[in-house]
């Protein structure tokens, strides 16, 4: 597992990283581990958009379903599609197994209050 | 806030790195390595359970048959000692209080005439309801709750785990009865029970033993691939059973027949019984159904959970009860409470009709859209029972 430079977390257990010019997002290690074996998520439609804090998507374990919450608002440009069929792959590596990615909308204002990921684990731990 | 009890064995989960959660009170493990690893070990191989919260109950005196005969549906009359029964007890308007098992003690646990293993989260309605109505019998109701440990042992591999600690297969108890029997230099009540739809064991037995117990049977590990299973796997392994769960199947406001559990009613049962009136004429069909469970399988990847609602042609008309993915079949299942006065009678008649009914189209809504599920049979796997 590999933690994405710069990667930034919210209390929410979202990670949001710019790779390659691509602001990409996920959810973390630590969120991942307490849901347990992952069954199935449900990403949004590409070109839908959504403001910061707003479900954007779905993931369920055995037991329960959880929803997932915007780091950042923005549009929905891509969708990580390999999780629809595998989703345990998300268990796997939570990092590499990405979400969306998006089309930000005013990332500055919104990274406020996000924690870089060693102050998020001393957080949630 | 109150903290949640913990069990004799609360350490030992611990140290396997168990994730524990709040169940009904107490500090239980949902999971160790994973509940679909642990679901298909306990169909495949074997598993142990930690459920030393649920009740356990003694009833003695000379009155205790009349006594249970007065407040549970089914018949007793001819439960030999030894034997067990799966029971309900109802209120007055025939929901259900508790779904409960009785064990014919008589000669097993000295001067106790039956064993009753009740739901963690009903002790406290439960008990105080059976005290209650014991007045009047010479009848004593022993809440033994605190004092007993139980461990479920469940799967293929179990014989051969209870054989090695020292109960050949041929001296184990038959499905659905028990014996007072030494594992393992341990007194034990040993019943061959279970909430999983395998073969396997239930252990009932004083606290001090539970460690050691427990880290024997683990020990078998290599030999029978036994796993500690968490309550995660136990809900999955039950639900793809059939199997109900109070406060999700069954509940105050629900007939055992409502429950689709008419198979456990007798036909007819001489004695009085609380709620006997309601059920007694749903089960002869005198008196109709309110409502009633349904399961199903969801034909899309869609889960449904607990509490979703569910349509019947654009009608909103019940909720799921209990859902989740079945790890053996790959499929999403559920149960789901049908009620029947939001339907057209027509509608209600087939579904009153359990032939008619199988295959018919349902909606789950799941996340604010409809999703089609099919009714099935239950269970919705073959169970192992070793009759």
């Amino acid at each position: 597992m590999t933690i994405p430079e710069g990667i930034l977390c919210s209390k929410t257990h979202e990670w949001v990283a710019e790779i390659n010019n691509e602001f990409t997002i996920g959810l973390t290690d630590w969120a991942v581990e307490q849901l347990g074996d992952v069954v199935f998520i449900e990403l949004p439609e590409i070109g839908s958009t959504f403001s910061k804090n707003e479900t954007f998507a779905t993931i369920e374990s055995v037991k329960a379903a959880s929803e997932i919450y915007m780091p950042v608002g923005g549009e929905i440009i891509e969708i990580n599609e390999e999780l629809i069929n595998s989703p345990e792959l998300i268990n796997e590596d939570a990092f590499s197994a990405w979400l969306v990615k998006i089309k930000p909308e005013n990332f500055q204002e919104d990274s406020q209050g996000l924690m870089e990921y060693e102050d998020y684990k001393d957080e949630v731990q | 806030m109150s903290e949640d009890k913990k069990t004799s064995l609360y350490d030992e989960h611990i140290k396997l790195g168990a994730k524990i959660v709040p169940f009904g009170g107490w500090a239980m493990p949902v999971q160790y390595e994973g509940i679909i690893k642990e679901h298909h070990a306990t169909r495949n191989f074997a598993g142990l359970f930690d459920v030393s919260h649920m009740g356990e109950v003694f009833i003695k005196g000379k009155d205790s048959l009349n006594f249970l005969q007065s407040i549970v549906a089914q018949d007793l009359t001819n439960l030999e000692p030894s034997k067990a029964i799966y029971c309900h007890l109802p209120n007055e308007d025939g929901g259900l209080i508790d779904d409960i098992i009785i064990y014919n003690a008589k000669g097993i646990i000295e001067e106790i005439e039956y064993l009753i293993v009740i739901n963690a989260s009903r002790i406290d309605f439960n008990i105080p309801h059976m005290q209650k109505m014991a007045q009047g019998f010479d009848v004593e109701v022993i809440n033994k709750s605190d004092d007993l440990s139980m461990l479920a042992l469940q799967g293929p591999n179990a014989k051969f785990i209870i054989e090695k600690m020292g109960i050949s297969q041929s001296e184990q108890p038959k499905f659905f009865t028990f014996k007072s029997a030494i594992l393992n230099a341990c007194p034990v009540f040993l019943t061959r029970t279970g909430y999983t739809g395998e073969d396997g064991f239930e252990i009932i037995f004083e606290h001090k033993y539970a460690s050691k117990l427990w880290n024997e049977i683990l020990s078998y590990k290599e030999e029978f691939s036994v796993v500690p299973v968490g309550l995660g796997a136990r809900d999955t392994l039950r639900l793809e059973a059939g199997l109900p769960l109070y406060g999700h199947e069954l509940n105050e406001n629900t007939t055992p027949i409502e429950s689709s559990l008419g198979f456990f009613i007798p036909k007819e049962k001489e004695q009085n019984y609380i709620g006997k009136k309601l059920i007694q004429g749903q089960k002869t069909k005198e008196l109709p159904l309110r409502r009633k469970l349904f399961a199903f399988i969801m034909e899309d990847r869609m889960i449904a959970r607990a509490e979703y609602p569910v349509y019947i042609n654009d009608i909103e008309c019940g909720v799921v009860t209990s859902g989740a993915p079945s790890p053996t079949l790959g499929k999403n299942i559920g149960f789901c409470m049908i009620e029947f006065d939001k339907l057209e009678s027509s509608l209600v008649s087939k579904l009153n009709n359990i032939q008619e009914s199988l295959g018919m189209t349902i909606q789950i809504m799941v996340r604010n859209k409809l999703y089609n599920a099919k009714i099935v049979k239950k269970p919705f796997i073959e169970k192992k029972y070793n009759k």
